[in-house]
């Protein structure tokens, strides 16, 4: 018998015919965009730490990276614990799998961001455990633990009621946590790139950033699959309940940035900040197919830079910009 | 400023809510509620003739970033940053952010009680900064060159322009790292440095201040200071075959990148691996570990914190170790046999390029073996060679094409291990008259050739013309200006040689008998935009040649007259010049306008030369953006791009599009999307002419062919080198082999970077989002299909076109 769902318990284990090749092209694309931690210089950084930042912005780094210290576990663990047993079909569990390397990669990221930004071994383990003791960190990890508690003891996706649970644990780590929180965190950093400042994160954030563009692109992309198989979820309460996490993670991230400009930085207010996430909030509503909530437009100029192909001067940094696999043959004839 | 500006218009209703109930601290510390129609009025003065400029619209951004309480310098740099970030917009903002940082920098002067040019020589010399000849110098004639200073030319400045000045090139105050000097006084103390009268000073000042030249990064950093280490380029011969010889060379290069030179190091007389060592009977390693070693001790001397380090180690073609040479900049593999901060480029004799061609075999060379390999060229090097591989001497044998192979895909996959070509470079170089003067390699940005040897160390003092300045209204190319300039960049190209600090003996020693230049040029784009020549037209390349027969005449010329005066260099009975031979001789072309070439030849068979070389086109990546033009020769990467350097991300659009665009009232925000999805490409874009579109095209979009036609065309009129990189989207081993071979056979001297794009991109985060939420707010979910589409492969995906 034909399977109905993606969501059907179980582990199907049978890649051909292949059910949602899609997928497979994701977790094909994945591979290409391999990076290691090695290749980031974070020679430049410890120079901007020590004597080219503000001590509000000081302030605002060291939130930061204690925020991404814990960020990316729990999103790797909610793939492990729920995601990966409720999506039933191996192509997906293919990209999943690599999205998990994925997680690991951005841990030792921020593991040796954290290991080189913070020398002092007491304050760095202060900020390896900012989820216990940095009260606007706690609030944002509880939002997420939350969604994963929703279905922890959700053996099977398979009454309309379980899948809408699952859904809304999906949606919200696609779109809250990593979708939201991180992208909140992206500007943060891209806002001190802007300024030429702590170029060694700002390059390994470029590539987190990537991988974590294609983490939401698979979720939306499941989100669409679920729907196209049960249009009858997708309903006047799913819509209102999604609306209101977003509405919930945007005021949460609001207060993380309430203790992280706590010191004031120039170029960065509150209330930007707010548009900023609002206006986030209301693109991954556009991704999930739901109309706008907030209707505010992007504050940050320097966000739209990110996406501007690089010049740069070799004597300044690195062009990691080159091609991996080069084909063909000796030949004198070709138009060049 | 101009009191007469334009009031702002009457906003009274908005502006209003902007701000309310914020304070800004004043410089006494009192605190004073935000008024945004001060901030306005600020704005609206450094705005005067810039039309489209909404003053209200920076002041009421600049508010909504400010928090309550910050300081009043804190809004100027947010109302500067604010206007730089409309750019995208209106390029106008660029000017206007300019101005106000220009405001800014002034404040920050006068702060210290700096109110004139001398007082800040005076502040700078007390602080340890100015060198004792400038400061004296200035102080005698402190009238007369304050009086010559003209502030209005910072108006000049686009605001990438002056932010560079302003972050890297002013002299700072060493305790409170506040600006000393003004844009303005900068330039002047650059002319200081190298003046020996008030009017040469005032002369050079008002050179570099127009922006129609500009000397080189080190010249503009160090000029009057303490340390004069004006040079751009040193070039080392490779270290002997000896333990000592190659850590001496260590010191030497950490020495020279100290102050500001980038550095190039020939390595081809260090034996390759496996060569025996008899002092201990073992085995060599090769010559990576030592280039191991020379990465890290680059990555170590960061010149004061300006900038990086940065060299590039060459490699002759038969070196034994020339497959592991080849693998150095890869990002996989052992780490130990890894070098991220060198670049590599290969030293290519002509004989390898033939048996490419022939498909024949190769033989590889342990130095130790064959010494005499290094310092031939031409047919003594051909002798050399087949002898050594008839006597059975080589290590191994390849075949010619496997090894061209892997130098295209060390290329493609790391944009290193350039092609520069031995037998050009020798053949066609004005040093090479005489037995025994050898090229051994290029420099860091292959545009410098000189001679070296284990006793001199080649060094090069650039500068560059600025061509965009050098197009009349009347559409003609203004060729008796570009005459004058480049007499006036040559004499201080000259003056540098004697003032300049030089880090090492070789050095000093090598400038005093050569005293080569390099003067250069940049803006070639820009002449081709204000012409409206499509960069492969055969006008394009008639008027690039024809700028460089100029360039190079005007330079010889002034070089003989200076001769004239002070005598030849020491060795130009060592030149092809002094056998009558000029450049374009050497490339078998002769210039139309020969009769004056030949009554410039009479001269010099007279008097000599001063310089036995004048003539290289550097890179000029800093002092481009400083002038605010497209660098050197290249053509434009694209008309929307973000500059990534040390103070920050800029971005870049092509006011020349925009212009165009105004005229033809397409200029809005639909089409500034369109260029940015497209990546900066305006080809799929309709609402453009066909003649736009030629014009407007990319350096991905050029024919790479046109940009080797038009160096080879340029190379008779240059007895240096060009900085030539090439551009290939997706590069492919047979591509890239056909263009090589191309290059090599116009007779090229030498290419530079191979420029790629990624494989992947990053995400474009919001550009085509930002479209689609704006239009079609319940548009945003696309089908399984759509959704398809990678967002790491815009280019393949239908609803990102």
């Amino acid at each position: 018998m034909r399977k109905a769902s993606i969501l059907d318990p179980g582990f199907d284990l049978t890649l051909r015919p292949m059910r949602y090749p899609v997928f497979f092209e994701m977790y094909k694309d994945a591979i290409k965009n391999t990076w290691t931690v090695d290749e980031i210089d974070w020679s430049q950084d410890l120079t901007d730490l020590r004597e080219r930042l503000l001590p509000s912005e000081r302030h605002m780094i060291n939130r930061l990276v204690a925020f991404f210290a814990t960020g990316d576990s729990i999103v790797a663990n909610n793939l492990v614990l729920n995601l990966y047993k409720h999506i039933n079909s191996p192509e997906a569990r293919m990209y999943l799998s690599r999205q998990l390397f994925e997680e690991a990669l951005h841990v030792q990221f921020y593991l040796t961001l954290l290991d080189t930004y913070i020398p002092d071994p007491k304050e760095r383990n202060a900020a390896f455990a900012a989820v216990e003791n940095i009260p606007s960190i706690r609030k944002k990890a509880e939002f997420c633990f939350k969604w994963i508690d929703s279905i922890d003891s959700l053996e099977e996706a398979k009454t309309p009621e379980q899948r809408r649970q699952f859904l809304l644990n999906l949606v919200c780590f696609s779109s809250c946590i990593e979708g939201l929180f991180f992208f909140a965190a992206f500007a943060y950093v891209y806002f001190l790139r802007s300024k030429g400042l702590l170029n060694g994160l700002a390059s390994g954030t470029n590539w987190v950033f990537r991988d974590e563009s294609c983490h939401m692109n698979f979720a939306f992309e499941v989100v669409g699959t679920v729907r196209e198989e049960h249009p009858e979820l997708w309903d006047e309460r799913m819509h209102a309940d999604i609306v209101e996490m977003m509405k919930e993670a945007v005021e949460c991230e609001m207060g993380f940035a309430e203790d992280l400009l706590e010191g004031g930085v120039p170029g960065l207010s509150l209330r930007d900040m707010r548009t900023y996430l609002e206006f986030v909030a209301d693109q991954r509503l556009s991704n999930l197919g739901l109309p706008a909530h907030f209707g505010s437009k992007n504050p940050f100029s320097f966000m739209e830079l990110q996406d501007v192909q690089e010049l740069s001067n070799f004597f300044e940094r690195r062009v990691s910009a080159y091609q991996i696999g080069v084909e063909g043959e000796v030949a004198f004839d070709e138009s060049f | 400023m101009n009191q007469t500006a334009a009031p702002p218009r009457d906003h009274t209703t908005s502006s209003t809510e902007a701000g309310i109930g914020m304070h800004v601290q004043k410089r006494n510390g009192d605190l004073e509620p935000v008024d945004v129609n001060k901030i306005v009025r600020a704005v609206a003065l450094c705005a005067h003739g810039l039309d489209a400029i909404d003053s209200l619209r920076v002041a009421t951004r600049t508010i909504s970033g400010l928090y309550d309480g910050a300081t009043t310098a804190e809004l100027d740099r947010l109302s500067i940053q604010t206007a730089a970030a409309l750019t995208a917009e209106e390029p106008e903002y660029s000017k206007l952010a300019a101005r106000l940082l220009s405001v800014y920098i002034g404040k920050e002067v006068r702060q210290q009680d700096i109110q004139s040019f001398s007082q800040s020589v005076k502040f700078g010399h007390q602080a340890g900064l100015i060198n004792e000849r400038t400061a004296e110098f200035v102080e005698t004639n402190r009238r007369k060159l304050n009086d010559s200073i003209e502030k209005d030319r910072d108006q000049l400045f686009r605001y990438f322009g002056l932010r560079t000045v302003y972050d890297r090139y002013l002299l700072k105050n060493p305790d409170s790292r506040l600006v000393l000097e003004t844009p303005q006084y900068f330039f002047m103390r650059v002319a200081c440095g190298l003046a020996e009268t008030p009017s040469e000073a005032i002369e050079f000042y008002r050179l570099i201040s127009s922006l129609e030249y500009m000397a080189s990064s080190p010249t503009l950093f160090n000029s009057g200071t303490m340390r004069t280490q004006l040079s751009s380029c040193y070039l080392l011969d490779s270290p002997g075959d000896d333990l000592m010889a190659i850590y001496k060379k260590y010191a030497d290069i950490a020495r020279l990148s100290k102050y500001a030179g980038g550095i190039g190091l020939a390595y081809h007389r260090v034996r390759s691996k496996g060569s025996l060592i008899q002092g201990t009977n073992g085995h060599s390693n090769g010559i990576v570990p030592f280039l191991k070693t020379l990465d890290s001790s680059v990555a170590a001397v960061n010149q004061g914190g300006r900038r990086k380090g940065a060299a590039c180690v060459y490699l002759e073609s038969w070196h034994a170790d020339i497959e592991d040479f080849l693998e150095l900049r890869e990002n996989t593999g052992d780490e130990a046999r890894r070098t991220h901060n060198l670049n590599l480029a290969n030293w290519i004799p002509d004989l390898f390029m033939e048996r490419v061609e022939a498909n024949a075999e190769w033989t590889l060379f342990d130095p130790a073996k064959t010494p005499e390999l290094c310092d031939t060229f031409g047919d003594d090097f051909r002798q050399a060679y087949e002898q050594a591989e008839a006597g059975g001497r080589g290590e191994r044998t390849v075949k010619a094409r496997d090894l061209y192979s892997r130098m295209m895909r060390a290329l493609a996959q790391t944009g290193n291990g350039w092609m520069t070509f031995k037998d050009h470079s020798n053949l066609k170089c004005n040093q090479t008259g005489t037995p025994g003067n050898v090229v051994h390699l290029s420099n860091l940005c292959t545009e410098i050739i000189e001679v070296t040897s284990d006793a001199e160390t080649a060094v090069c003092n650039l500068g560059s013309v600025n061509l965009s300045k050098f197009v009349l209204e009347n559409g003609n190319f203004d060729f008796d200006h570009l005459g004058e300039v480049v007499r006036t960049a040559v004499k201080y190209l000259d003056r540098v040689i004697d003032i300049n600090y030089y880090p090492t003996e070789s050095a000093g020693s090598s400038n005093a008998r050569w005293r080569p230049v390099g003067l250069g040029l940049m803006g070639m784009q820009d002449v081709f935009f204000q012409m409206r020549l499509p960069f492969d037209s055969e006008e394009a390349l008639d008027l690039s040649t024809r700028i460089q027969k100029e360039i190079y005449f005007h330079a010889l010329d002034t070089s003989c007259r200076i001769a004239e005066e002070s005598g030849a260099h020491p060795s130009f009975e060592e030149t092809r010049a002094a056998r009558g031979d000029l450049q374009f001789d050497l490339w078998n072309v002769q210039p139309e306008d020969q009769s004056r070439f030949d009554a410039l030849k009479a001269r010099i068979k007279t008097h000599g030369l001063r310089n036995s070389l004048l003539i290289a086109i550097a890179p000029t990546a800093t002092i481009a953006s400083i002038s605010g033009c497209y660098e050197c020769i290249e053509p434009q990467i694209s008309n929307l791009f973000k500059r990534e350097t040390l103070s920050g991300d800029f971005l870049q659009i092509n006011n020349y599009l925009v212009a165009d665009l105004k005229k033809a009232g397409l200029w809005t925000d639909e089409m500034r999307n369109k260029i940015k999805r497209s990546e900066g490409s305006v080809q799929d874009i309709e609402e453009l002419s066909a003649d736009m579109r030629l014009l407007y095209r990319t350096a991905w979009e050029i024919p790479q062919k046109a940009l080797i036609d038009l160096g080879a065309a340029r190379g008779p009129y240059i007895d240096q080198s060009q900085s030539l990189n090439l551009f290939m989207e997706t590069p492919s081993i047979g591509k890239l082999s056909s263009m090589y071979m191309y290059a090599w056979k116009k007779g090229l001297k030498t290419t530079y970077y191979l420029r790629s794009r990624p494989a992947t991109r990053i995400r474009q985060t919001d550009a085509q989002t930002n479209v689609d939420v704006a239009t079609n707010p319940t548009d945003g979910y696309k089908s399984s299909d759509a959704l398809a589409c990678s967002l790491e492969n815009p280019e393949s995906c239908e609803s990102c076109q």
